[in-house]
């Protein structure tokens, strides 16, 4: 589905209007007491459009820090499990980063892979994701570092650019078009394509200056470089807190725990992990594979780039920037990047080791 | 229904086979599920406690008995000390099968040398079953297990049947020191205990399970025993939650053991890093 439409701001005005009158939850980024997050509007003029890259990632809204997959409810010694809906009612998430719509997609691969995931694919099929292209926040941010950028449109339904008066809109998915056709009102004639051009070139540019790498020239030395000394130490700065994994856009892993409510009832629900913790993968016997923190960040690092695009094509990471910016020790992504991305390929002939 | 869902099952029967380890007989509440599971040799599941979580073993019993699966697994944690608390008739939940299996079926018209220690004899004993059970596909069948010490031997029971069998070769061995006075098997680390029996490795594939340790000293006998890496099986058995490949937990290298595995070759443990 292609095609282009414009959007002024009042008219996105009525859009959120018309949408929360039809009973579509509408969020948005929201500033309040100094952070900016996701968060649910009933009026366009209570979001920061323009503002910072929200705090946390939007995978909030699709894989919840903590939710129920069933509960459970014991009488002697039968047991009786209630399922939780894995329906959900619609949602429309206006002003999302491209790097947050793009880990969208990404996750579809291992939430699909084989077994569907239906809690996961139940809120993806419920939202309309309405990108806005960004400007590039800040020295933090190497989206197009790895294969994306400011304007990238994979993950979105619309991609909306800023021009003068509103936004140019590029329809994305056939869902992004249901939505234009839906409000008629609200889109008008295509506007501002040239002054759309120019700001997506200006934000490719300036956030392609922070990191330049090539994410299969990475992947194919990761692949070969299980056991090498540039990983060691690197987790020695690493304090295990997992601040990374919780601001990530693609970090998936979780537990599972029951909660028992008294003793005859309780949820079974799953909870983010992250394998920086050192009982993510302790066995039973004590025996722990991933012994120290060195192994467990080049556990990070290998499955974000070797691993997850070795098995569904795409490289675990959008280049939001955040683990970068939350980490407590001062572990910077984009230095990591660049020394792998600098590693020869093959060791010259007549050296050895 | 939701993937993390389980089937519900009752325990129809409790076994204990050392002090420590127990193993459950449970049926499918749900007769069409009861009716249309199905599973192959080497696949596991994510068996639970409502209240005190899930736990990740291998089906022990055989797939081709039907209408039951079993489970062995060892008191150590919160839920397998949560399972020990049940009684007959009790509810349990069951997600699976899931994972690949060992290739039973490629294996037909060979010999098969089944090598386990301790408390990994569970996943070889529902290749046994499966093998014995269809006896007349396969040649020779040795059977190599052993424990730290004679109470630590598991399904005593199913060893003396196996023994008494003139179609099986047992071979039982004990560490050094866990003999009792009137034990007959041998005494002795599995791996010298392989060297010793020399199992041929001519038209034959062996399925080693054990401890990392036990696995590390008896590939080499396997290898002087002449088998190739890939006809050597094992399953691994990292921590898991979901078992379907989105936890994010069972990573060894390229691979999700939940998925790719538990069953590798040893030509396949040779291209992964030690992460298990």
């Amino acid at each position: 589905m292609s095609g282009e439409r414009f959007l002024s701001t009042e008219r996105g005005e009525r859009l959120v209007a018309d949408l929360t009158l039809s009973g579509v939850r509408v969020y948005a980024p929201v500033e309040a007491q100094g952070r900016t997050e996701y968060g649910l509007i009933k009026d366009l003029r209570e979001a920061a459009l323009g503002g910072p890259l929200p705090g946390m990632s939007l995978k909030s809204l699709f894989f919840p820090p903590t939710e129920p997959l069933f509960r459970w409810r014991q009488s002697g010694s039968e047991v009786a499990l209630e399922a939780v809906p894995t329906t959900f009612e619609p949602m429309v998430i206006l002003g999302v980063r491209p790097c947050d719509a793009a880990s969208l997609a990404v996750l579809d691969g291992v939430m699909g892979w084989d077994y569907k995931d239906e809690l996961w694919f139940g809120r993806r099929q419920a939202a309309t994701i309405l990108t806005i292209a960004c400007p590039g926040f800040d020295d933090a941010c190497f989206c197009s570092a790895v294969g994306l950028g400011p304007d990238a449109s994979k993950g979105s339904d619309l991609l909306l650019v800023p021009v003068e008066g509103g936004y140019h809109v590029e329809i994305v998915s056939d869902k992004g078009a249901a939505l234009v056709k839906a409000h008629p009102a609200c889109f008008s004639d295509p506007r501002g394509r040239e002054s759309a051009e120019a700001f997506r070139q200006q934000a490719r540019r300036r956030v392609g200056s922070n990191l330049e790498i090539d994410p299969h020239r990475v992947r194919a030395w990761l692949a070969g470089h299980f056991e090498d000394r540039f990983f060691d130490g690197l987790g020695l700065r690493c304090h295990g807190c997992g601040a990374c994994a919780s601001v990530c856009p693609t970090c998936h892993c979780f537990d599972i725990v029951d909660e028992p409510e008294g003793l005859l009832a309780g949820t079974r629900r799953r909870h983010w992990d992250t394998c920086q913790t050192g009982k993510f993968t302790v066995h039973a016997s004590g025996h722990n594979p991933r012994a120290d923190q060195n192994p467990r960040f080049r556990q990070r690092v290998m499955h974000k780039f070797w691993i997850y695009p070795a098995k569904f094509g795409d490289v675990l990471c959008t280049g939001c920037g955040r683990c970068t910016r939350a980490c407590p020790a001062g572990q910077n992504l984009l230095e990591i990047l660049g020394q792998l991305d600098r590693q020869p390929q093959q060791i010259p002939e007549g050296m050895t080791s | 229904m939701n993937v993390y869902e389980p089937y519900l099952v009752t325990i129809d029967d409790i076994r204990d086979e050392t002090p420590d380890t127990r193993t459950l007989k449970l049926r499918f509440k749900d007769d069409r599920v009861a009716d249309s599971f199905a599973f192959r040799a080497g696949q596991f599941g994510e068996y639970s406690v409502f209240g005190a979580g899930e736990c990740t073993f291998c089906i022990a019993s055989s797939p081709t008995r039907t209408g039951y699966i079993e489970c062995s697994f060892k008191a150590v944690g919160k839920v397998t000390n949560a399972i020990r608390d049940l009684n007959v008739g009790d509810t349990m939940g069951f997600r699976g099968p899931y994972g690949n299996h060992f290739p039973v079926d490629d294996w037909e018209g060979k010999r098969v040398v089944f090598i386990a220690g301790g408390i990994a004899l569970p996943p070889v004993r529902c290749v046994i079953w499966n093998v014995l059970d269809l006896r007349s596909k396969f040649a020779d069948v040795t059977i190599i297990y052993g424990a730290r010490t004679v109470t630590d031997l598991v399904y005593k029971h199913e060893l003396a049947e196996w023994g008494s069998r003139p179609d099986v070769t047992l071979v039982t061995t004990v560490d050094p020191g866990g003999q009792t006075p009137d034990w007959k098997g041998e005494i002795g680390f599995v791996p010298t205990i392989v060297e010793k029996v020399g199992p041929t490795s001519d038209d034959a594939v062996a399925v080693v399970c054990g401890p990392p340790i036990m696995i590390k000293y008896t590939l080499p006998v396997l290898d002087r025993l002449g088998f190739p890496p890939d006809r050597i099986y094992t399953t691994l058995e990292n921590r898991m939650k979901c078992g379907i490949g989105k936890c994010g937990r069972c990573n060894i290298g390229p691979v999700y053991v939940c998925k790719d595995g538990p069953v590798f070759t040893a030509a396949e443990l040779s291209t992964l890093p030690q992460e298990y």
